[in-house]
């Protein structure tokens, strides 16, 4: 099957960012470079004969080979065109896990990005909000998609209800979510520390 | 004439005197386990945050009163169409008497409309 | 705290009346009239859920055994039936609605996951809520078919009926210990050991 289009734009217009692209079950993947990512996605959301207006989703991929790098992938679609395309980044697992955020390109990469961040540990920089969102935000076995994370996790059973039923379920809520601003006297010390801090920033 | 009541006065007596040997009994013979977390508020089982005594917007109040205003005047109306049906003379003066009335709380609603008490958001 | 045995072992707890006539005759009325009218606290999390919604409705009908009507607040509850698997994030929810029911209640542990974690043998899920709360009854399944609930909510209504008011140790309240936990750890970890085809999950690629 022949690659999308857009592969050829931007080959044309961001020359050696774009570093090879392959075609699979009809699906076009691009490789680019992380320096440049979030300049290509912008573009490929902004320009006329791209249009991606619609972030699909943002995952990652870890294989079991320990030679190939993560992926972090971006799936993107345009709905007037009626187009997909898929957009790769490689990290070195070796180094830190670190890419540019496109909050700013799409809203909706809010929560996609935290997944990312909850399950694989990348951080993406200019991430208004950067914390776990499927574990609770006190979770501190590891990154669990990972596969170095064995599937029962790293602490003993014991040691995880422990944690888990002290978790406060509530302490991921920042001022905008909480709609008693009453409240604030009666919530607990850290939770009050983390909104006067502006609940903005990553978690350890 | 007032012996007629009688009947219902013991009613409510034995009413009150069952419920409230109900209440105390099972107060006075039951046994109380109460745990902080018991006495806590049921919030699904998430911490409790906040009062539970909020404010309330005023708009719930104007509502309330307008509607009395304007029952009110409802309920006037109805014996004064008694009175309309039974009384065959003078049925114009009767007839711009309640218009009369009904123009003071016109003027009214018009101001609370004008004034966007009506505007619920 | 917890299943921690009272010094002596269990059942040697004295009480200050014995057992006779009257006292019987009162602890068959009372429980007749609880296992009769027990009100479920349905803490429906996945699969079984529905099969309990499907024991609820016409053709298996748990009203006419007396779950007459579901209780969403644990205040008029008497059993909470955990139908589906227990993330750990929802594990302090249900400690907490466990806590908030008044006594006399009991738990119902519906399917396999509610029971030991099921096929979950994963960092997410609690391996049988009776590591959090104190369980009556196990239904098995996955998910149980609603004559199986039914089943386990008879088996339950024996077990009430088998109580007595002079049972001190029965409506006691098991609150979490000073640990943090309802089990002791080393019965959790005892508990939750991985078995059959879990034995090889606790590698890591």
């Amino acid at each position: 099957m022949a690659a999308s289009p857009s592969v050829a734009a931007l080959q044309a217009r961001f020359a050696d960012a774009i570093l090879r692209h392959e075609v699979s079950c009809g699906d076009t993947i691009v490789y680019v470079t992380p320096a440049r990512v979030h300049e290509i996605l912008a573009w490929l959301r902004d320009d006329a004969g791209q249009l991606f207006d619609y972030l699909t989703d943002i995952t990652a991929v870890e294989y079991r080979d320990m030679e190939r790098p993560l992926e972090v992938v971006w799936q993107l679609r345009s709905l007037s065109r009626k187009a997909d395309l898929r957009l790769k980044v490689e990290l070195d697992t070796a180094a830190p896990l670190v890419i540019d955020s496109v909050f700013d390109l799409w809203k909706g990469a809010d929560w996609l990005e935290r997944e990312v961040f909850d399950m694989f540990g990348v951080s993406f920089t200019g991430h208004p909000d950067l914390r776990r969102i499927l574990m609770w935000e006190t979770y501190s076995e590891g990154f669990p998609l990972r596969k170095d994370f064995p599937l029962r996790g790293h602490f003993s059973r014991a040691e995880q209800t422990r944690q888990a039923l002290n978790a406060n379920p509530e302490a991921n809520y920042s001022l905008e979510e909480l709609s008693i601003a009453e409240a604030y006297s009666e919530l607990p010390a850290d939770m009050k520390e983390r909104l006067n801090q502006g609940e903005r920033g990553g978690v350890k | 004439m007032l012996q007629a009541y009688i009947p219902v006065l013991l009613v409510v007596a034995f009413v009150a005197v069952n419920a409230m040997l109900m209440l105390g009994l099972s107060h006075v013979l039951s046994s109380y386990r109460l745990t902080p977390t018991k006495l806590a508020p049921y919030e699904s089982g998430m911490p409790v945050l906040g009062d539970a005594r909020e404010r309330f917007s005023v708009k719930f109040y104007l509502v309330a009163m307008l509607f009395i205003v304007f029952d009110i005047e409802t309920v006037f109306m109805l014996p004064w169409s008694a009175a309309f049906n039974q009384l065959t003379e003078m049925r114009g003066l009767l007839l711009i008497e309640m218009f009369v009335f009904v123009a003071i709380l016109a003027i009214g609603y018009f101001y609370i409309w004008k004034r966007g008490a009506l505007q619920w958001d | 705290m917890g299943l921690t045995l009272p010094e002596g072992g269990a059942g040697t707890e004295v009480s200050a009346m014995s057992p006779n006539w009257v006292t019987t005759r009162l602890d068959s009325l009372s429980n007749w009239a609880r296992s009769n009218s027990l009100w479920s606290m349905p803490f429906g999390t996945a699969c079984c859920a529905i099969e309990f919604m499907a024991s609820a409705a016409s053709r298996f009908d748990i009203a006419r055994f007396g779950m007459e009507r579901m209780s969403f607040s644990p205040r008029q509850a008497d059993v909470l039936i955990c139908a589906g698997r227990l993330p750990f994030k929802l594990a302090p929810v249900i400690r907490k609605i466990w806590d908030q029911m008044p006594q006399p209640k009991w738990s119902i542990s519906m399917g396999a996951c509610a029971s030991s974690g099921g096929i979950f043998d994963t960092y997410t899920m609690v391996q049988g809520i009776d590591t959090i709360i104190p369980v009556d009854v196990y239904v098995p399944g996955c998910p149980p078919r609603p004559e199986g609930l039914i089943y386990g909510i008879r088996l339950l209504q024996k077990k009430i009926q088998g109580e007595s008011f002079l049972d001190a140790d029965l409506r006691q309240e098991h609150l979490l210990g000073p640990d943090g936990l309802f089990l002791p750890a080393r019965k959790i970890d005892e508990v939750s050991e991985p078995f059959g085809n879990s034995v090889h999950q606790t590698r890591s690629a």
